[in-house]
């Protein structure tokens, strides 16, 4: 593919934004490649919650714009923008006794028309979504009734279910445990590598951000301080820069590693 | 593998094991609303036997029959629609207000509607035609007052209840003042004031009607939206929803619904509450599924409300909102206790 020559999927050009009298983002400026698994990072308070939902359409900027395959998010209806990009928020809940299926198809919102059931292309990307997350094997049973994992699962299949180019993330591993944590990220390495869906997403683990991402974009103050492939932009300069902590940072066999204690 | 297709299977069959349920639920209310239609049709001073009825309906002319016509109809099918249209409208609140514990009764958009409904009818009765109008208006602003008033950030149940509990008795209280100013007691103002149904037309019916309808038709409109609204409005936006658009129409409708009812047949507190809970239990919670069986249950409750009204003390009557509120009232603080949700 020539996704090296490519327009960015998304570009962040001087973003600027306050609640009232608190400026929280200060000329942020940032590029999404296609293709490409990118993480924001930062301390808390740093703006990359604010940049995430300024990003996915949830806020919108006081100054600076949003570009979305080079046109302004902005000026892009709700529907419109759901075609071509979906979220997993970090925080969801459900009607109790929905099931997964269902959950699922809700994916297949910003697809269909007034007054039309599910089509064929409807059901068939319903049934992939649940195929990809492995969660066909439960698809009548109530969301409720799963384990905290199983239904990050299936909120990642609702998302997958909208058929984006472009999936954001926020925070998909908190309230899991660290086999789930790991599990999630594999399955997103694998909607990257297999599917070629862009990835951007928010975390807080610097090591499992170092390890699954393209790309690290490390937010401080409002502004983008960090920028690049993590082997070259993750040291203890850039950790302190970012988090205000030193850390030591090691490398085994060419991966680099934060000793987070 | 064998393990994971056993746990298919009971899926499986718990799934049919609700749908079966839900489908006999559908079925025994309807049962039950026929076979209530026709006792209420009986009850009373006026009787008359089920053959001679459709006889005297149908065939030939019966003056009992022609009674019970025009006296006994009226306030049944008023009864059956102001029943489906709060029912509905109740549980079109709790998917907007995400709480299930809103009523249009409880959070004020019935008194507010009552209120408007007695202010022209106790001073500018020659705007009858315009009553189902200002009851609309009224329903409105009280929902506008609860939704300002409890914002604060977002919308906690609990501030809604409380809100729309202080909302309801200042509209209330506006409605019982205006109606002893007006002098009459037995005006058209009292009766909405005390809910009480006894001397409904077949005009009444006529104007009930086509709101109800429109209503209802509304509510199936935004089924679909009604159940997007149960995620996280986050996560509904992120589906491409308009979030705050589609809770403004939905609200509207839900307000339509309970401000019609309440011109017609008074304010009645609770019944938006306790059907549609119960139909969560039998039916589920989907809307598709929810709001049609709401329509119904809401029918035969408010007609039960009705009947056992007229019978429990005959020949003096208790009205349906009163039994509401008494049985209502019990229901609705054994909800609150029981659900961890609204202790705090």
């Amino acid at each position: 593919m020539q996704t090296k020559t490519a327009k960015p999927a998304m570009e962040v050009k001087e973003l600027f934004f306050s609640y009232g009298s608190n400026q929280i983002l200060k000329g942020a400026s940032l590029e999404i490649e296609r293709g490409k698994i990118t993480t924001i990072m930062g301390a808390n308070g740093c703006g990359k919650s604010t940049l995430f939902s300024l990003m996915t359409k949830n806020l919108t900027p006081g100054r600076g714009k949003i570009l979305l395959n080079g046109r302004n998010i902005r000026d892009m209806q709700l529907s419109e923008f759901a075609r071509k990009v979906s979220i997993v928020h970090q925080y969801n809940t459900s009607s109790d006794d929905i099931t997964v299926e269902r959950l699922v198809g809700f994916g297949r919102t910003p697809h269909r028309k007034l007054f039309s059931g599910y089509g064929e292309e409807d059901t068939r990307l319903i049934e992939w979504a649940m195929e990809v997350t492995h969660i066909d094997g439960y698809r009548e049973r109530e969301v409720s009734r799963l384990s905290g994992g199983q239904r990050q699962r299936v909120w990642i299949a609702m998302a997958l279910a909208q058929n984006t180019k472009i999936l954001f993330l926020d925070e998909p591993t908190t309230y899991l445990d660290i086999r789930y944590q790991i599990d999630i990220l594999k399955l997103i390495q694998k909607l990257n590598r297999e599917y070629n869906i862009t990835i951007v997403m928010v975390l807080h683990d610097i090591n499992q951000a170092i390890h699954f991402s393209d790309r690290i974009i490390g937010l401080w103050g409002g502004r983008v301080i960090v920028d690049g492939e993590p082997g070259q932009v993750i040291s203890a300069e850039s950790i302190e820069k970012l988090y205000g902590i030193q850390l030591e940072v090691t490398e085994i066999e060419g991966r680099k590693f934060v000793l987070t204690v | 593998m064998e393990q994971q297709m056993n746990q298919i299977n009971m899926d499986g069959v718990h799934r049919k094991k609700k749908k079966a349920r839900a489908a006999l639920s559908f079925v025994i209310t309807a049962v039950l609303l026929v076979i209530l239609f026709f006792a209420a049709v009986n009850t009373g001073s006026l009787q008359t036997g089920f053959v001679k009825l459709l006889k005297g309906l149908f065939v030939e002319y019966d003056a009992h029959v022609a009674a019970i016509w025009d006296l006994r109809f009226p306030r049944i099918l008023i009864s059956m629609l102001a029943g489906a249209g709060i029912a509905v409208s109740g549980v079109l609140f709790q998917a907007v207000l995400k709480n299930p514990l809103a009523d249009p009764g409880i959070i004020g958009i019935s008194s507010g509607a009552g209120f408007a409904a007695v202010l022209i009818t106790a001073f500018a009765p020659g705007w009858y035609f315009f009553t189902p109008l200002a009851a609309f208006a009224g329903g409105a602003a009280a929902f506008f007052l609860v939704y300002c008033l409890s914002w604060k950030g977002g919308l906690s149940p609990l501030r809604i209840i409380l809100t729309g509990v202080a909302v309801e008795a200042l509209f209330s209280g506006l409605a019982s003042a205006f109606n002893s100013m007006s002098g009459g007691d037995r005006t058209g103002a009292a009766a909405i004031v005390e809910a009480n149904i006894t001397q409904k037309t077949w005009e009444d019916v006529s104007v009930l009607f086509p709101y109800i309808i429109a209503g209802l038709f509304l509510a199936v409109l935004f089924i679909g939206e009604c159940n997007l609204l149960s995620l996280e409005d986050k996560t509904a936006r992120s589906l491409g929803v308009n979030v705050n658009t589609t809770r403004i129409c939905i609200s509207l409708s839900a307000v339509l619904l309970a401000s019609i009812s309440t011109a017609i047949a008074g304010a009645v507190s609770f019944l938006g509450l306790i059907v549609p809970h119960i139909g969560r239990i039998l039916v589920g919670s989907d809307h598709k599924v929810l709001v049609p069986f709401s329509a119904l249950a809401g029918a035969f409750t408010f007609l039960l409300a009705d009947t056992i009204g007229r019978t429990i003390a005959a020949p003096y009557e208790v009205s349906a909102a009163v039994i509401m509120s008494v049985a209502g009232g019990p229901f609705f603080i054994i909800l609150l206790r029981r659900s961890k949700k609204y202790a705090d």
